[in-house]
């Protein structure tokens, strides 16, 4: 048996949904755990007093790509079966800045909303009902927005493959990069600090 | 060592492991023998005569003949356009890029269906897509489209439709009247330019 278990149906759809929500399940309860939903924490990232955010998300990228390039070595999963999200240029940098001046100015990322909303903070829920009134307001310009939308259409391209790099490699630099970051996350923790938050 | 430097340690660590060992593309079979039977079981892999004809003759630009037949057969006789991957040699590199693509549709073909369907078993397990089988071999063919059987008179609309289908189709491939097998004039076998398709695309699923 080879994965990826869920496109290959080794499980099946109903199945798909249910691992989907124990995951799910689990990732909110951590992200609790770890302190996510203060908000602070999270726009601590951008003025720098606290970096753990970027620590965390930063190491959870590298330990889930070294289980992939292991797995793949191994042969216990077939990577080009797994579903990689098609790549639009311009709309994905649009959209990138929207979403980091959203982070900066509303001290969540949707993910951590939840979860704040879960322990009953109040700006969480502000936040979810931003998200609605975006989402909503999107929806309805959608019309307008369709062509950029849809622009600068890259399909699945892989960093490594573009760079004529093995993927192995490619990973390998991808993890110095993380070292370089988790260092320059604790510089900036020295260098701004503040007692309470 | 505090915790945070052996992670970060192994982390390099296991990066450094990663970028040396060389990147595993051996791909375990495709298929299983359940797979397998409801593949056969469906008879998807079959092309009947008539609709191979109609393309040969409408010169359908993504069919592909493969006559897996002995070279000295395949010089005694193919169909028009097709190329000969014989199937003893149907490994070898040299054919790969006619059979394992994306583009084109490969109608297997040999005097039967036995050798065919061995050969399209055979790509069938190796994965590649894009390969059918010439429903009753080329016996069938010569019976049907190059001789056809004129319909008795009680047949119905949709029987002589055919049978007039295959009369032209058999004037427009040669046939017709008692069937020679002599080599048509042309032996050289024009072989179509091969598309390289570039790598599959994977399945979409949802993130």
């Amino acid at each position: 048996m080879m994965g990826p278990l869920v496109p290959q149906e080794i499980i099946g759809a109903d199945w798909n949904l249910f691992i989907a929500f124990v995951v799910g399940i689990g990732f909110g309860f951590i992200l609790e755990q770890a302190g996510f939903s203060s908000s602070r924490k999270l726009a601590g990232v951008f003025y720098g007093y606290d970096t753990v955010v970027l620590k965390v998300f930063f190491g959870g990228a590298v330990t889930a790509m070294l289980g992939l390039l292991f797995f793949s070595l191994f042969g216990w999963i077939d990577l080009e079966l797994v579903y990689i999200n098609p790549t639009y240029l311009w709309p994905a940098i649009v959209g990138g800045i929207i979403m980091g001046v959203g982070f900066i100015a509303g001290g969540f990322c949707p993910g951590v909303s939840i979860s704040a909303i879960a322990i009953g903070k109040i700006d969480g829920i502000v936040f979810l009902a931003g998200i609605f009134i975006g989402i909503f307001g999107f929806a309805e310009a959608y019309p307008l927005l369709e062509d950029f939308y849809m622009s600068g259409d890259m399909g699945s391209p892989k960093l490594n493959e573009m760079l004529g790099l093995s993927g192995g490699f490619f990973g390998f630099l991808v993890i110095i990069a993380a070292l370089i970051m988790f260092w320059l996350g604790d510089l900036a923790e020295k260098k701004f600090p503040r007692k309470e938050y | 060592m505090s915790i945070k430097n052996v992670v970060m340690l192994g982390f390099f660590l296991f990066g450094l492991v990663i970028a040396m060992v060389p990147e595993n593309t051996t791909k375990p079979y495709k298929l299983t023998a359940e797979d397998m039977l409801v593949e056969v079981q469906s008879a998807a892999e079959m092309v009947n005569a008539d609709e191979v004809a109609h393309w040969i003759i409408s010169k359908d630009p993504t069919l592909q003949l493969v006559d897996v037949r002995t070279p000295d057969k395949f010089q005694k006789y193919h169909l028009e356009g097709a190329v000969n991957v014989p199937l003893s040699v149907i490994l070898s590199d040299e054919y790969r890029d006619i059979l394992d693509q994306g583009v084109k549709m490969n109608v297997l073909y040999s005097n039967g269906t036995m050798n065919s369907h061995q050969a399209w078993m055979i790509l069938r397990q190796l994965g590649f897509k894009n390969n059918y089988v010439l429903q009753g071999g080329l016996n069938y063919w010569f019976e049907t489209i190059m001789n056809p059987e004129a319909p008795s008179i009680y047949s119905s609309d949709e029987e002589f439709a055919r049978y007039d289908f295959r009369k032209a189709a058999s004037g427009a491939l040669g046939g017709g009247g008692a069937v020679t097998l002599t080599a048509p004039a042309k032996t050289e076998v024009d072989k179509p330019k091969i598309i390289r398709t570039k790598k599959k695309k994977a399945p979409a699923g949802g993130c």
